[in-house]
């Protein structure tokens, strides 16, 4: 049933991507959002089916791929992320019918955004090296091109550039990796590498983990290896865009998991440590980042690689523990950071798409450009806003609860007793709070610049209506945000027999299939109270559900007190020091609100800033013109891929040297290694 | 004697071991009313045409030696953190409109001190070509602090008025 389910969904995915290729242009988008739509549902309602009963499917067709056939197996670990992809996906799709209403959609984009769509749904579920490596591709091949469509922009050509090369190399990462672990076992489907992973040698199982943590870590865009994503996703539509952020990046650390914990059986306690040393550096880099950004959408890529970053802190810490045979608490850091990871799913690709409308009613996604946004697209700016709070992980919306387990989960590590577990959760803990704070001047910026206030420019002013298939897409990715933070309770069990599946292999002890780990479940205490969170054996618990109704309670209190004591309110216009004449251009910027950050972080964010003021020909106490340019590029990028770049560049130029373009030569060389291969054989 | 200007010569020294240079007042006398702003005023300073004596004065008023923070007073950085304004001299044409400004910024109940002669009306620029008045045009003063420039101790007192400290 569930298999029949998934498969068409697939194929409902395959036939949107048809649709999208083959219609007229005015039938196109809708019937290929519709049937993508059909499509996240089946898949959705297949994985959620695994979910709850928490047996595996499997499905295996040796005709679709030649040699190798197509191994699909969905189990609770897979069917999260296929849950978290379809929703997005769905919300991506119907958006994207608004997006292009005017027309500015090619029939390329209308058919690949399906086919992305499809292949996140499909990652999830590959069970062999060949069936996970043609998904991986078509996810990275599909969501490359939708970046291209706008190649009449040399950002958006630059973007792809980065993102092919990022990509690719991390794709023949996780292939090396793969045929590794691969080299040992039978074959290639990964029941099979999980057997016999016992036989590698460690050395060689360290290679393998550390080149499938590259791959992976630079499809989730974890810090050194992140350049790409503040570039692909600002330039990407933003229907991919909320794809990328939302999804595509959640398989990397999908990618990682299943390795991992899955096929690599756990390994080595200095794994785990490299992977929340990444995290913590994601986090703060993109907290930094994200704080000192002007423009929303690049804004918004680096919070993500922010998140990422705390997700990789769980997973690490969680791995780490399960090195050390603590698999209770391993089980519940991999719950809070799955949660974590819907979470961010569900408020960055609505973020991602409220930031998409205000590109298409403003026409820019300068924040020093825009405001007064919240009178013109008041539900767009709503959305945004409950995305904002979800993201600064303020009750009662899903970021507090699962920054709340996150936190818990790392404090309980404590009692693990192991010296490097707890430096690695001591800076996960600080992390996280430095972030946290990050993440709010961020968003405060965000909303603030850009919704309240004045428009700062005409082209703002002028900001008008969204298509109702915006906002519709954007209200879904909206509904979870506050479902899950007010009931957190009702998803954790279904994220602990995830947890429980991606550490079930991680058992020390013979080979054989996995041992589910049932207790995982337990961790968490019985959901009768108001589906709160509860840590099993000890106080620790929060019920949202109550705090909303205190929230609730409390702000009603304050408007009636308002109402009540307001007699007399008086109304006076902005304090602006006094000055004559005041324009909206004279409102606090997100600039001006990101100096004081930049400043104190200098150091990381290097920025580079010119101030070049002419004086009058008559006295120099007069100024004829002041210039003032600030910009902050990453200084990763600029430290060691500008470098790196250089070095292949020269290289090539060597090689041009022997590559002239005359046919002689060429003949030359072949008749040169005839000669060679004749003395050597000779 | 060695010991002792070697003390003297270091300043450091000295003031380690010196006592504190905070004058000490007294209460004002005479019939204390209520106090404006009992415990704490907060006050924007609007130099409307000051020639700059009155500033001095406050800021030693506000100095080490009189020290009127730690009755209670303080001046701060925008009308809208404030409980009133501090104008000092003439109100000259050009600060008019951000006198009138900063006046209206200042929420409810609201107090204006006129510190010094040409604040209030008189002093020596009452006459000049670019003067448009006094404070009392745009708002009846609650504190009169006279003097051509009022010392630190009459503005303290006066402020200590408002604050009852």
């Amino acid at each position: 049933m569930s298999a029949a389910l998934f498969l068409g969904g697939l194929a409902l995915g395959a036939g949107g991507s048809l649709a999208g290729a083959a219609l007229p242009p005015r039938a196109r988008l809708p019937v290929a959002a519709a049937l993508t739509s059909g499509a996240c549902i089946a898949a959705a309602a297949a994985a959620a089916g695994v979910l709850a009963s928490g047996h595996t499917v499997a499905v295996r067709s040796a005709e679709i791929l030649p040699l190798t056939g197509v191994t699909l197996s969905l189990d609770p670990l897979g069917a999260i992320f296929v849950i978290t992809s379809a929703v997005v996906g769905a919300a991506a799709s119907c958006y994207a019918v608004g997006y292009a209403a005017r027309g500015t959609e090619s029939r390329a984009a209308a058919a690949l955004l399906p086919l992305f769509i499809t292949s996140l749904l499909l990652v999830p579920a590959a069970a062999s090296i060949a069936t996970f490596m043609a998904a991986w591709e078509l996810m990275a091949l599909s969501s490359l091109l939708l970046l291209l469509t706008g190649h009449r922009r040399r950002e958006a050509r630059d973007a792809a550039t980065w993102y092919a090369v990022m990509t690719h190399a991390g794709a023949a990462a996780i292939l090396v990796a793969l045929v590794l672990i691969g080299a040992h076992a039978g074959g290639e489907s990964f029941a099979a590498l999980r057997a016999h992973v016992g036989e590698i040698p460690p050395a060689e199982r360290s290679i393998a983990f550390v080149l499938a943590l590259a791959g992976f870590a630079s499809k989730a865009g974890a810090v050194p290896l992140h350049v790409w994503l503040p570039r692909a996703h600002p330039e990407a539509p933003s229907p991919v865009s909320a794809l990328m952020s939302g999804a595509m990046v959640n398989l990397g650390i999908y990618g990682i998991v299943r390795t991992g914990d899955g096929l690599l059986r756990g390994g080595e306690l200095w794994w785990w440590l490299v992977v929340a040393g990444l995290g913590v550096a994601s986090a703060l880099f993109g907290g930094i980042h994200a704080a000192a950004s002007t423009d929303l959408k690049r804004l918004l890529a680096y919070s993500t690689v922010d998140n990422i970053g705390l997700i990789l802190i769980g997973v690490g810490v969680s791995g780490a523990l399960a090195a050390s045979g603590h698999r209770m608490l391993a089980g519940l850091a991999m719950i809070a950071a799955l949660f974590q990871l819907i979470n961010h799913s569900a408020f960055k690709g609505c973020l991602f798409l409220a930031a998409g409308s205000v590109q298409r009613a403003a026409g820019t996604r300068d924040l020093d450009s825009l405001g007064g946004l919240l009178r013109r697209l008041p539900a767009t700016a709503a959305l945004f806003g409950i995305g904002a709070l979800s993201i600064c992980a303020l009750p009662p919306f899903s970021g507090f609860a699962s920054e709340w387990l996150l936190v818990q989960s790392f404090l309980r590590a404590f009692s693990a007793h192991s010296t490097a577990t707890s430096v690695a959760v001591l800076a996960g803990v600080a992390a996280l709070a430095l972030t946290g704070g990050l993440t709010a001047a961020a968003f405060v910026k965000a909303f603030g610049v850009g919704f309240l206030g004045q428009p700062r420019t005409p082209a703002a002013a002028a900001a008008g209506r969204v298509h109702p298939a915006m906002v519709g897409g954007t209200a879904l990715l909206a509904v979870p945000c506050l479902a899950l933070g007010v009931l957190p309770g009702l998803v954790m069990p279904l994220l602990a027999r995830a947890a429980g599946t991606a550490l079930a292999s991680t058992a020390p002890g013979p080979p054989g299939p996995p041992a589910p780990l049932g207790s995982a479940a337990g961790l968490l205490g019985p959901l009768g109270s108001a589906a709160g969170l509860r840590i099993a054996g000890s106080n620790d618990v929060i019920e949202p559900a109550l705090l909303t109704v205190a929230l609730i309670a409390a702000l009603v209190l304050a408007a009636w007190l308002v109402r009540v004591r307001a007699v007399g309110v008086r109304r006076a216009e902005p304090w602006g020091c006094g000055r004559e004449l005041q324009t909206p251009r004279m409102q606090y910027t997100a600039t001006s609100f990101a100096e004081p950050l930049q400043r104190v972080f200098a150091d990381v964010l290097r920025p580079d800033r010119d101030l070049d003021v002419s004086h009058l020909a008559e006295s120099r106490y007069f100024e004829e013109a002041i210039t003032y340019h600030s910009r902050t590029d990453d200084a990763v990028e600029r430290g060691v891929y500008r470098p790196l770049t250089v070095l292949v560049q020269r290289w090539g130029e060597v090689a041009r040297r022997a590559q002239n373009g005359s046919m002689h030569r060429y003949l030359g060389y072949g008749f040169a290694a005839l000669v060679v291969m004749l003395m050597l054989l000779a | 004697m060695i010991t002792s200007s070697i003390v003297q010569r270091l300043s450091l020294l000295r003031s380690l071991f010196a006592r504190p240079v905070t004058e000490h007042l007294p209460r004002p006398a005479g019939p204390a009313g209520p106090a404006r702003f009992p415990g704490s005023v907060q006050l924007r300073h609007v130099d409307a045409g000051s020639c700059n004596g009155c500033e001095l004065e406050i800021a030693s008023a506000f100095g080490p030696v009189y020290d009127a923070e730690r009755f209670g007073a303080r001046l701060v950085a925008s009308p809208r953190h404030a409980d009133g304004v501090l104008v000092t001299g003439v109100v000259t044409r050009n600060m008019v409109t951000p006198l009138e400004k900063t006046l209206d910024a200042v929420p409810r109940p609201r107090v204006v001190v006129a510190c010094g002669d040409c604040a209030l009306g008189g002093g020596p620029f009452t006459a000049g070509y670019g003067v448009a008045g006094s404070v009392a045009m745009f708002a009846e003063p609650d504190v009169a602090i006279p003097g051509c420039p009022p010392g630190p101790a009459a503005i303290t007192q006066a402020l200590r008025g408002l604050t009852g400290r």
